[in-house]
């Protein structure tokens, strides 16, 4: 992939990212919660997690991962191109030390007034390709030769009504 | 329950929340320990640089960062006094990291779930930028499961700057049980 991918980069079918995080600690976890001060004991204080809610331990933030699949298809639309939506659930708790990667294909790839419109499957796995978390996303990028993906991102008519596949 | 369920969920359907104003706007070093948080090493998101030699024009937050941007105002009670006090309290006392200015939900489901996020993205919030939301319960609704009723309820939150320019849209589902 170039720096700076066009539409024509794409194809259905495609594999993204992966994107390796490694094993998220304990540190990690207090490292994200304290920068958005969430003080949920859950996150940071195993004696609480594992002897009053009964989980296996401390447990890695939702929140945290939702941006890991975010900086996926960041990463993948290159500098010019602009993640428009996204849609994602968790399928497992995820606690401290289990390593976190962030990967997906390309489903779709459609032109639309004058810009290219690339659907990916996404997920974030831990060990052995166990599934964490699944969604799909739909990026803008610029056709090759083509005019520049305005920012702020304001969608024509018909690209409005491109939507991200239903589950 | 059933019954008690449905007033419930036609009581909160559609209500909006008051506007709510982040606390402060954001600001660079703010956004530097956000990102060394989510390990991304954009050079975007500190290098003013290259920051401003790209479409941003200057040094922006992450894309979903304005849903984190509603820290506690100095001057307000201490989630974690509520630590002290009770060995019991998982100190979220006093937050909310969900309604964004909607009322809670008082029905007798406890037990909550993320159902996931539904995100559309226009812009970013830039250095200096403050972040609004207006929250409404977009859908909250009965059903019926195998282990019996829950309530499904869809939050859609419309994240602007302060000047009005829509940053993001947040539909987030919850599983009440």
């Amino acid at each position: 992939m170039v720096d700076a991918p066009v539409f024509e980069d794409f194809a259905v079918g495609q594999a993204i990212g992966p994107l390796h995080k490694g094993r998220i600690t304990t540190a990690h976890i207090m490292r994200w919660s304290a920068s958005v001060e969430n003080w949920h004991r859950i996150h940071y204080d195993q004696k609480f997690a594992t002897g009053h809610d009964g989980l296996p331990d401390v447990v890695i933030n939702g929140s945290w991962k939702q941006h890991i699949l975010v900086q996926l298809m960041k990463d993948t639309l290159g500098p010019s191109g602009w993640l428009w939506k996204i849609k994602f659930r968790y399928r497992k708790l995820d606690v401290a030390g289990e390593p976190i990667t962030a990967l997906g294909e390309v489903t779709d790839a459609v032109a639309c007034d004058g810009l290219g419109f690339v659907t990916c499957c996404i997920r974030l796995e831990v060990a052995d390709g166990v599934l964490s978390t699944d969604g799909s996303a739909l990026g803008v990028v610029k056709l090759r030769g083509g005019r520049a993906v305005s920012y702020p991102f304001v969608p024509t008519a018909a690209q409005a009504l491109l939507s991200l596949p239903a589950e | 329950m059933s019954g008690a369920a449905e007033e419930i969920a036609s009581r909160y359907r559609g209500m909006r929340g008051d506007p709510l104003t982040a606390p402060m706007p954001v600001s660079g070093d703010a956004i530097r320990r956000f990102v060394q948080a989510i390990m991304d090493t954009d050079p975007t998101y500190f290098d003013e640089a290259v920051a401003g030699a790209s479409k941003f024009g200057g040094i922006a937050a992450p894309p979903l960062y304005p849903v984190h941007a509603f820290r506690r105002p100095g001057g307000t009670p201490d989630p974690l006094q509520s630590v002290q006090d009770d060995p019991d309290a998982d100190g979220t006392a006093g937050t909310d990291a969900i309604g964004f200015g909607l009322p809670p939900i008082d029905s007798p489901f406890k037990r909550l779930l993320n159902g996931g996020n539904e995100i559309e993205f226009f812009r970013c919030l830039h250095d200096g930028e403050t972040s609004v939301a207006r929250a409404r319960y977009a859908e909250v609704t009965v059903k019926e499961g195998r282990s019996g009723a829950f309530l499904l309820v869809v939050i859609e939150t419309e994240f602007s700057t302060t000047g009005g320019d829509k940053l993001l849209l947040n539909r987030q589902s919850l599983i009440w049980r």
